[in-house]
Formats: C-alpha cells, sequence, structure tokens
C-alpha cells in the first residue's frame, strides 16, 4: 500500500470519475490477483478503513468515488485468463479479471489475438473453435474503456441492450472476494434462492445463509436501482449491480454472442415528437394501428433524438469543426428515431426496413426522411450521430462550469413500463417548460429509458434542475419505473433510490449487505445512506 | 486481344498464382486454376508459375521506331517567379538516369519574366533550358502550359518528360500525356533506366502502399511520370557550373476555357514539407484538445505539427497538416509519431527520414517496424513530460 | 442540364496481407464499394440537381457486378445508370480507361458537366479525369472544392492547391475533379433505396459503345506493370524502457542529440 503526504496531488486522478465528483482517500493500493485483493482487505478491515473498489472509473454515478479510506484500484488485473466451448449449445465463454477492459476485449476478438501463455490446455483448446470477428461482447455501454469488473459492478447496458439484455443476461460466473477475505464462487443456475431464502457456502466451508428482501422490483425492460430481487432468484444476479458494496468481484465468465453477417441501421426522421414516439412502439412490435402489418424486423437498439436534441446537433454542426463531419439535418426534421437491426441476411434486413417505409408513411412521416445505413462505414457514421449527442451536452456543461465550477452534468437515467412512455415524456417536457429550463432528450426510448440532460447556463438553473430531478424520481417510482436504468445507483442517486423504495425497504436491503459485510466497510455511502448498525 | 488462360494439363493446383494475383481474380476449382472476371491482365499470375501453366499473351504490337526521341526533360515548375524545390529534387534524379542513358538533362522553364531562373536550374544539374516568356504564360493555366509542352515535345522529342506532383503538376500532366497518347505513371518513389531498352523503371506504391508495382511504357514516347515532393533529395548546387539556355520564340497566345479569377494564397506558416523536425498525431492522442500536448512538443523543438488521416478525418487538425498517401509525402530529419498506429498509407508519406519516433500504446502498432526509437505508452502522459525535459535541456 | 458522374468499383480496403515465407497476397473477402471520393462527386451533381434542376447519368467501367455499385449510387439520388463491360476493356491503364469512359459518355450525349472524383483509392493516380477531358476535348479543372455559381454556358468554382485556393471560371461543358472538402455525402433514405432495387442499369459493351479496339483495354494502354512486390522496412529499433519519467528523458537526450 502506498501511502504519503502528498496522496492527494500524486493520485488525484483515483480521486474522481466520469461522473466529475471529487473525493478523498488515504491510501490506494493495485493488486494483481485475488490474492493481494484479499491481503489489502484484511489489511483495510484490520484498521477499520473504508475501501472502494474502481474498475476503469468511466462510471457517472461516483461509485468509485471514495469518500475516505482505501482505494482497491483493480486496473492491474487487466487479463483474459481462459475461454470455453460448449460444443453442444455452441455457446462461447471467456473468463476475464475484473480489470480488463471493453475495448480490449473486443480488440482481442476481431483479431483473435489473446495472450495465452498462462492459459490451461482446456481453455486454448477452446479457442481452436473461435473464428476471427465471428464473436463479440454483447454489452455496448458507450463509453467502451469501461472495465468488465465496473460494468458487472453496475450492471451496465447499453444501445444494444433492448435486444441483447444487460451485462446480467451475459454473466455466467463470478469469485467474488468478501469482507473477511473468504471468497464466494458463484455459478449461474447452482445456487438458487427459494420462498425468499438462501444459503451461500463459501471457499472457505462456511455457509451463508439469509433470507432476501420483500420488495418488488419495477415491471421495466431496464432496470439498475437496488438489489436485484426476487424469491427465486439466482443469488449470482445479486452480486451482479451490487456497486461493489457485497464483496469485491476477482474474476467474471461472460458469456460471448455470435456475430451477425449483416447490421443495419436507418434514422427516421419524423414530423413531431408524438409520431415519433409511435414509431418506436411500431419498431418494438406493438400494433399501432388497424391494418398494420408485423414488422419482420427486430431490432437491437431503438434510440431517441429529440427536437432540442436535433437543433443542437445542428448548431454544433455548422459552427463546431468537431462535428463537422456529422450528417446533414434539414431544417423540416424534427424529431428522430434509430433503429438498429442484426440479421443473417441483407435482404432479409431489407424486407423488413421496407415495411417500416410503409408504416412511416402511414404515421404521418416521409420515409424520404431517413438515412439508412446498409455497411460499417456508414453504419459508423450514424453511431458517431448518436455519440456526438452526449458529446455535446458535456461540451455545453463545459462552458457552463466556466461560470460556476460547481456545475455538473445534469442527465437523468431513468426507465418506465411500456405503457407509460407517452406520459413520462409528456411529464419532460412540461417539467422543463415549466421550469424554464434548456433540455435535450435522447437514450434507448425501445426500453423506455431515456437521458434528459438539463443544459444550466448558470448555478440557478443548475439548482432548479437538480429539484426537478428529485421530483422526477418521485412520479417515475409512482408510475412503476427505475429511478436508475443503467448507470447504478451509486453514491450519486442515493436519493432517487429514496424516493422509490420505502425506508424499511432499503433497510432490508441495508441488512443484505451487513450479512456479507458486517462492518459495511465495501463502499460505503453507495445505494444507500450509511447508517450505523447496532453490531458494532 | 490480350489474353490469359490456364493451361490445365500443366497446372498443378499450387495456388501460388492465387496467392500472387492482386485482385483476386484467380479461384481453384476442381484442384485447378480458373481466371475470373477481376482479371486486369496484369500477368503477375504468368511469372509466379513455377509450372508455366499460365499462357499470358498480348497483342501483337507494331514496334515503333522510337529512336528519334532522345534527352530527359524536367518541367520546371515556378510561381511568382520562385521555382518549386520538387523541380530540384528531380534534376537530381535526371541526372542520375541521363548518366545511364548518356542524355542531356534539359529543364522546360515557362513564365513571364523569369529567364534568370535558367542560370539556378543549371546550377541544379540541368545541362541544358529551354525558356519560353510571354505575359500570356505569367499564371500557371493546366490547358495553356500542357498546349506549349505538346508542341515542344513534338518539336524536340524528349524519350523522358519528369514532372513534380504538385497539384499543378499533377493536372497538367494528363493533359499532355493523354494528348499524346503515351503513358504516364504517378507519384513514382523510384526512377531508374534500363539502357538496353531505353526504358524509364517507373516504380510507384499501389494498394496504398501495401504493394510497390514498377511500370513501364515500351511502344510510346515520351516516358512521363510525376514524382511527388521530397521523394528525391536535391543536389548540392554548383553555381559555377553553366548551361545551354535556350530563349524560344513565342507562339500566339493560347486561349484556355479555364479562367483563373483570382488566387488566395494561405498564409505562410511552418510549411510541413520543408520542416526539419515533425511531431504528428495520430487517432492515439484522444481528443481534439489534447493536440495542445503535441503542438507545445513542436514548438520546444522547434518543429511544425502535422497528423494522421484519421485525426483530419476528425476534424482536429486542417487537412494541410496530413501526412500519407492522401496527403503530403514529408523527409524531416526527425519525425515523432504520437499515438499513429502506422497504417501503410501513412508510412507512404515518410519518405527519407534519418530517425523515426513512435510512441503508441499499443505494442503491435506497426508503427513500431519503421521506428528507430520505440515507446510503449501512453502519448497523453509522455508527451507533456517530454515538452518539459526538453525546455529545461534548452533553458 | 444533363450531369454525367464517373464512377469506380474499388476494393473496401486497401490493407492487402502479405504471406511473409511464402510473399504471396492473402486476400481476405473484400466487399467492393463506390470510390470513397466518388461519393462527393455523386453528391455534388444531386445538389445541383436539387438547386437547379438536372438529369444525373452515373457512369462506370467495371466487371459485371460493378451494377451493384451502380445501383448504390442510385440510391444515393443519380437518375441513371450505365456501365462499360467487356473483356476487351480489361487491364486498362489511365489512357485507355479514359477513352473507354469518353465512349460511354459520348453514347449517353449533350451533356453540360462532367463530375469524378479526385482519385481513386486503388491506384491514386488522379489521372482520369484529366484524361477523359483531354479524350473528349472539353476543358477540366481539379481539385473543386466550392461551386459557386452555375450558369447555361459556364460556371465559377473554388479550386484547392498546394499554395491556397483559386477562384476559377470554366466554360462548360467541362469535367471537374471533386475534393471532399466539397460535401458531406448523404446517405439513401428508405424511398431512394427502394428506387434503386427496380431501376434498370444499362450495360454497354465494346461494340455498343462503338470502341476502337485498339484503344482500349490492355492493347490500347500504353503502360505496362512489369513487375510487383512488397516493400521492406528494414529498421533496427531500440525500445525504450523504464517509467514514463524514464522514458521521457531518454527520449529528451537522445532527441537533443540528434537535433544538435
Amino acid at each position: 500500500m502506498e501511502n504519503n503526504n502528498t496522496f492527494a496531488e500524486m493520485y488525484s486522478e483515483y480521486l474522481r470519475d466520469e461522473s466529475r465528483q471529487t473525493g478523498m482517500a488515504e491510501s490506494i493500493s493495485f493488486p494483481k490477483t485475488e490474492e493481494e485483493i484479499i491481503s489489502d482487505l484484511k489489511k483495510c478491515v484490520y484498521k477499520n478503513m473504508e475501501i472502494t473498489t474502481q474498475g476503469a472509473r468511466t462510471g457517472l454515478a461516483a461509485s468509485a468515488v471514495p469518500f475516505g479510506g482505501h482505494i482497491i484500484n483493480l486496473s492491474k488485473m487487466n487479463k483474459v485468463t481462459g475461454a470455453r466451448y460448449e460444443k453442444e449449445s455452441g455457446r462461447f465463454f471467456l473468463k476475464v479479471q475484473p480489470g480488463v477492459l471493453l475495448t480490449e476485449v473486443r480488440k482481442y476478438l476481431t483479431n483473435k489475438s489473446f495472450v495465452t501463455l498462462d492459459w490451461d490446455e482446456q481453455s486454448r483448446e477452446a479457442l481452436n473453435y473461435m473464428e476471427k470477428n465471428q464473436w463479440f461482447y454483447s454489452t455496448d455501454p458507450t463509453e467502451i474503456s469501461a472495465s468488465i469488473g465496473g460494468m458487472t459492478a453496475c450492471n451496465a447496458s447499453g444501445a444494444k441492450s433492448f435486444r441483447y439484455g444487460s451485462t446480467r443476461d451475459h454473466v455466467e460466473s463470478l469469485r467474488v472476494v468478501l469482507a473477511d477475505g473468504d471468497i464466494l464462487s458463484l455459478r449461474r443456475g447452482q445456487c438458487m434462492a427459494r420462498d425468499g431464502h438462501f444459503e451461500l457456502v463459501t471457499e472457505s466451508g462456511r455457509t451463508i445463509k439469509g433470507e432476501l428482501p420483500k420488495y418488488k422490483m419495477p415491471h421495466v425492460r431496464k432496470n439498475t436501482s437496488g438489489y436485484y430481487n426476487k424469491p427465486h432468484m439466482d443469488m449470482i444476479d445479486l452480486f451482479i449491480g451490487a456497486d461493489g458494496t457485497l464483496g469485491i468481484i476477482s474474476e467474471i465468465e461472460i458469456e460471448l454472442s455470435k456475430k451477425q453477417a449483416a447490421n443495419w441501421g436507418v434514422t427516421v426522421f419524423m414530423p413531431d415528437e408524438d409520431k415519433a414516439l409511435d414509431l418506436v412502439r411500431v419498431a418494438r412490435g406493438e400494433k399501432v394501428f388497424e391494418d398494420m402489418e408485423a414488422l419482420s424486423l427486430k431490432p437491437s437498439a431503438i434510440e431517441f433524438f429529440s427536437h432540442n436534441a436535433l437543433e443542437m446537433l445542428k448548431v454544433q454542426q455548422k459552427t463546431n469543426s468537431a462535428f463537422a463531419s456529422i450528417q446533414e439535418i434539414k431544417d423540416v426534421y424534427h424529431t428522430a428515431v434509430y433503429i438498429e437491426i442484426e440479421n443473417d441476411s441483407d435482404d432479409e434486413i431489407w424486407k423488413g426496413i421496407d415495411c417500416l417505409g410503409t408504416c412511416i408513411e402511414k404515421l404521418g412521416g416521409d420515409e424520404d426522411a431517413t438515412w439508412v445505413a446498409n455497411n460499417p462505414t456508414s453504419l459508423e457514421k450514424l453511431h458517431s450521430f448518436r455519440h456526438a449527442c452526449p458529446e455535446c451536452v458535456n461540451m455545453q456543461i463545459d462552458i457552463a462550469k466556466k461560470t460556476d465550477s460547481r456545475i455538473t452534468k445534469l442527465g437523468t437515467d431513468m426507465s418506465v413500463p411500456d405503457d407509460k412512455l407517452k406520459e413520462v415524456m409528456k411529464m419532460y417536457n412540461e417539467d422543463i417548460k415549466k421550469n424554464n429550463l434548456h433540455a435535450v432528450i435522447f437514450g434507448h426510448v425501445g426500453n423506455n429509458h431515456l437521458h434528459v440532460n438539463t443544459i444550466p447556463r448558470n448555478m440557478e438553473e443548475y439548482k432548479r434542475g437538480k429539484e426537478l430531478y428529485l421530483t422526477w424520481a418521485e412520479k417515475i417510482a409512482a408510475m412503476g419505473g427505475a429511478v436508475s436504468a443503467e448507470h447504478g445507483v451509486g453514491k450519486l442517486k442515493v436519493p432517487f433510490l429514496q424516493k422509490m423504495y420505502s425506508k424499511e425497504e432499503l433497510d432490508e436491503m441495508r441488512s443484505l449487505k451487513k450479512l456479507f459485510d458486517h462492518t459495511q466497510l465495501l463502499n460505503r455511502g453507495a445505494v444507500f445512506p450509511f447508517e450505523k448498525g447496532e453490531d458494532i | 486481344m490480350a489474353n490469359i488462360s490456364i493451361i490445365k494439363e500443366k497446372c498443378v493446383g499450387c495456388k501460388k498464382c492465387v496467392g500472387a494475383c492482386p485482385f483476386g481474380a484467380i479461384d481453384i476449382k476442381d484442384k485447378k486454376a480458373d481466371i475470373n472476371e477481376k482479371c486486369t491482365l496484369c500477368g503477375s499470375c504468368a511469372d509466379s508459375c513455377k509450372f508455366h501453366a499460365i499462357n499470358f499473351v498480348r497483342d501483337e504490337i507494331v514496334q515503333k521506331d522510337l529512336s528519334s526521341y532522345r534527352g530527359i526533360w524536367v518541367f520546371a515548375e515556378q510561381r511568382y517567379g520562385k521555382l518549386k524545390t520538387v523541380s530540384f529534387e528531380l534534376f537530381a534524379k535526371a541526372r542520375d538516369l541521363s548518366e545511364r542513358l548518356e542524355v542531356p538533362v534539359t529543364a522546360v522553364l515557362l513564365g513571364n519574366n523569369i529567364k534568370n531562373l535558367a542560370q539556378e536550374l543549371c546550377a541544379y544539374g540541368a545541362d541544358e533550358v529551354l525558356v519560353m516568356e510571354a505575359e500570356w504564360l505569367d499564371d500557371f493555366n493546366d490547358h495553356v502550359y500542357g498546349e506549349v509542352m505538346i508542341q515542344l515535345i513534338n518539336e524536340y522529342k524528349p524519350e523522358i518528360v519528369l514532372i513534380g506532383a504538385t497539384s499543378n503538376g499533377r493536372s497538367l500532366a494528363p493533359h499532355i500525356s493523354s494528348t499524346l497518347r503515351t503513358g504516364l505513371t504517378a507519384d513514382c518513389t523510384v526512377l531508374e533506366a534500363d539502357k538496353g531498352e531505353r526504358l524509364l523503371l517507373q516504380t510507384r506504391p499501389a494498394f496504398g502502399g501495401n504493394l510497390m508495382a514498377t511500370i513501364v511504357c515500351p511502344n510510346n514516347r515520351p516516358q512521363m511520370a510525376t514524382v511527388r515532393p521530397k521523394v528525391f533529395k536535391p543536389l548540392v548546387p554548383d553555381y559555377t557550373k553553366t548551361g545551354k539556355i535556350t530563349i524560344l520564340p513565342v507562339p500566339s497566345p493560347i486561349e484556355s476555357f479555364v479562367k483563373k479569377i483570382r488566387n488566395i494564397d494561405n498564409e505562410e506558416g511552418a510549411n510541413l514539407s520543408d520542416a526539419d523536425i515533425i511531431v504528428s498525431v495520430g487517432r492515439g492522442i484522444g481528443s481534439e484538445k489534447n493536440i495542445q500536448l503535441a503542438q507545445e512538443l513542436a514548438d520546444s523543438l522547434g518543429g511544425a505539427l502535422g497528423s494522421s488521416r484519421p485525426v483530419v478525418d476528425q476534424g482536429w487538425m486542417p487537412y494541410s497538416q496530413q501526412v500519407g498517401q492522401t496527403g503530403k509525402t514529408v523527409a524531416p530529419k526527425i519525425y515523432i509519431a504520437c499515438g499513429i498506429s502506422g497504417a501503410i498509407q501513412h508510412l507512404a508519406g515518410l519518405a527519407d527520414i534519418e530517425t523515426i519516433v513512435a510512441i503508441n500504446i499499443d505494442p503491435d502498432a506497426p508503427i513500431f517496424k519503421v521506428a528507430n526509437y520505440c515507446i510503449v505508452g501512453d502519448v497523453r502522459e509522455i508527451l507533456p513530460l517530454l515538452t518539459k525535459e526538453i525546455r529545461e535541456a534548452k533553458k | 442540364m444533363k450531369i454525367i458522374v464517373c464512377i469506380k468499383q474499388v476494393p473496401g480496403t486497401n490493407e492487402v496481407k502479405m504471406d511473409p515465407t511464402t510473399n504471396t497476397i492473402i486476400r481476405e473477402n473484400v466487399a467492393s464499394i463506390i470510390n470513397p471520393f466518388d461519393t462527393y462527386a455523386i453528391e455534388e451533381a444531386v445538389r445541383i440537381k436539387e438547386r437547379y434542376g438536372a438529369e444525373i447519368y452515373g457512369l462506370s467501367m467495371g466487371i459485371p457486378a460493378a451494377s451493384e455499385m451502380l445501383r448504390e449510387a442510385i440510391s444515393l439520388k443519380i437518375d441513371k445508370a450505365m456501365l462499360l463491360t467487356d473483356r476487351k476493356f480489361a487491364g486498362a491503364d489511365t489512357l485507355a480507361t479514359s477513352y473507354a469512359l469518353s465512349r460511354g459518355v459520348e453514347k449517353i450525349g449533350a451533356y453540360d458537366l462532367i463530375i469524378c472524383g479526385k482519385q481513386a483509392t486503388d491506384g491514386d493516380t488522379a489521372q482520369v479525369g484529366p484524361s477523359l477531358a483531354k479524350t473528349l476535348g472539353i476543358a477540366y479543372a481539379t481539385d473543386i472544392s466550392k461551386i459557386i455559381e452555375l450558369n447555361y454556358g459556364f460556371m465559377r468554382c473554388m479550386k484547392i492547391t498546394d499554395d491556397g485556393y483559386e477562384e476559377i471560371e470554366i466554360k462548360l461543358p467541362a469535367l471537374i475533379t471533386v475534393v471532399k472538402e466539397i460535401n458531406m455525402p448523404r446517405l439513401p433514405s428508405i424511398k431512394s433505396m427502394r428506387n434503386a432495387k427496380s431501376a434498370e442499369i444499362e450495360i454497354v459493351t465494346s461494340k455498343d459503345a462503338a470502341a476502337d479496339e485498339n484503344r482500349t483495354g490492355l492493347k490500347g494502354s500504353p503502360t505496362q506493370v512489369r513487375k510487383t512486390f512488397v516493400p521492406v522496412h528494414d529498421v533496427n529499433s531500440i525500445y525504450i524502457s523504464g517509467s514514463t519519467e524514464e522514458q521521457s528523458k531518454k527520449l529528451a537526450e537522445i532527441l537533443l542529440g540528434k537535433e544538435s
């Protein structure tokens, strides 16, 4: 462990993450093995020091920002340690250390360039079944320099989670180092809860018995708000999306997906927001009008750009050279929906797109007001158009920051059930207008999961925006929605979760944490507020 | 008509020709090679076949008498009475060729009030200078200059014409070659002469530099080639050297359908092509604002800032600073590649460089294969430290 | 007015991997695409059409499969397309290509403007545009970055040069080659793709185009490829190791040593 007077100076970058919050710490360590994690943990517990676990610090909910104590940074545990191929089912798995970055995994898979020196025989043999650039890891957060460990800790997802689900759906096994240095090795399907009761056996042979909370999770397509909880759940799911509060993940086995031969994207510009939302419903298979043919395509992503988002991009495109290369937005374009489709054949996709065109016209849109990408180069153009949204927002926040350094990004991450999509949009629009704020809305509309980004021009607007978010958390909880859909609760959104779950329900979560980490040293203050327990 | 075919009896299906074909035009069917429609009749496969199983027949061409064509010409491009440096570079190469072919090197100098430049051309290697001065030749015009060149070539019959691949040269050369219906090879990087056949062997990058092709023009004259600036090194000028300077009679003015209204010149800045030290940034720099880190290093070293194509495509740097196949060819003493992976297209823009330094986070980046000094690391961390070291040392 | 856009089919990537032991080409199945520079030519023609009204012909010389590429060009909103395809065209250098294209242009007839991309990414010669203009006997200007004004009889535009820009005026009919600064090519729409699916591509042989066989293909090409080879980079690389501070210090010493 390294500890000295100028800690804050030397390790200042480790006191921050992408949430742009800055914390403090006393020491940091960079374990390279599971044994080193255990030894670091034991030292901390001995000194009663809080522990913050870090991956690549790309999180947006300040989960990796320390507020005192010690930092365990896993960036040096960055190896892919094995592979597994199930011939019967044709499933492919990779075993990775938590600090491996998503970009690295992608690079290895594209070029099939794994470093197999330390792999066992079985893993090397599995690789013989892998063709270059044929497999991918389907979770696709915008921040591709995220670590797999971090993604698992917050159950990250991305645009394509509409089709592929979130991290949870692709984690096959986990090794978790508990606060006392004991280890839980969890494999999917092998440790199921029964009627809200569970029993887990650690590597040292200790049995942890417990009761699951009573609260029900919201019925939404995407959720990372608090601990995963179902009476008959697979216990591995408790540790996915737990924001590092239950243990430190030391190894993950992820399942890969097979690449499909054809991948198209289409950005559709609709004449108003309501029609755009109807198109979203069409794209995800709802029957929006009579005589509607069922859409034969199954999108992997459905994304949304509000009118203001398009206007923002339009201005940037003309004035900022960094955005000069995005596609030209015509003045008649009002609101946009982006749909991405994967299939084995281009012809199949075209059939779906052709049908989509007919629906667009029926909804009052213009099928000529579309951008179709049917090859990797043009798809990349649509992707950079999509990514330009958050980039533009960040840029404008940086400008606002010059008026007051306390201003940070104000983006929501809430999701609602399918039938509440229009209602929640109406709420956002009205509240933004009522509060006289400027905001752009974009994001994963297929999952009813939109990022509302308020762009404050000064501190006063920033405060008003922040208050507004808290009222939204409350209203969305009332709609049966989730206050965090993909970023995790972390430390930033604890007040939001308090709007979603009652004090008693949060206490249930806390009891669960104490079962695994009874002195509550691991990522204290994340998910729910820290409260001193009686048993300390 | 020219034809290429597989002699099935001789073909053993060894696939050597498949690998030799740059166009993917050979498949193996029934264990024999089979040439498909993608074939461009380049003949690469015929050369590669050890079993003489590929029959490549070129058309019978009536051998023309080309013996009246002698001598090497260099188009001496000037602007505002100042010669372009690429002309000097071409003379150095032309001298090489002339010694081999035993013919003189002639400079062709067109413009207005430019005859004083003729002496300089001799100093750089011209044996003769043909000068034509006229008011209507004052400013470069593809059509006007092209027509004058054609008239002169028809009259003097040079066997080789070299033109600098500047923006003007690249536009002028095809005008001349297609009117004369002769061959033209663009952006040559190697020029050699075959004395026996009196052929100019013109080597240029193909497929973005992944492959080099040597091209000849056997039956037409003159043999024309363009060469990009900085590919060859000029000779040290010898101002004591004299040459034969001929002031040509001026024909009646040539009209052009293209009229220049005005020139809008770039401001004179640090010119990439002339810099001794270039700090060049690639995608690894991460963001537009990090380019400042490279700029600071360039400033501390008194060098210029260059970039790879992705950075220009992103709009982070202007096209004028792009190094590579579709950008500029550069030949500084020191080239520092920061976060540049080193795709072959980029390497194609690096001419004769004494020292290449590569800083890249990816140990497998191809740039390391050509670099003299390599640092595997994050440019964003190393650049500020390096700048600091240089500044302190220079204090 | 009538505009002809010349379009070439090129490999989607120039990545030609070589097998270092046998020195042969490992060609992975690379999809063919429209030469990227030609997409700017297509877009500029479409913008002229939208502004002034025009009929746009796409013209290409290539293998029969290139008709699909022309179909893609139609999805980018050109009106009609012609493909010159014939074994007699095979092996053409830039001069023979220009001649064949000129026959296609004559067959289309009565044009006002021809637009080409500045160069093709597979050959990078930038010769076919000017050569085609000379073969047709019309004016040309290369590296056009902006069309300022277009009238019957002439156009005014900006041309990029090594030294900056030139504003020029060209008498029509003429040929221009365009650089990527000129516009941002659009993507096809569902509607334009549907149009393209049913569009007819005119296939023209050497005979149809009344081409002189002595001027096409290998026979009409003054240049010949004598040999191809793989460039070798033979460098002794020195790796500088240590912490970033140490690396920087060592490199600074080396650079300062070289500089003096």
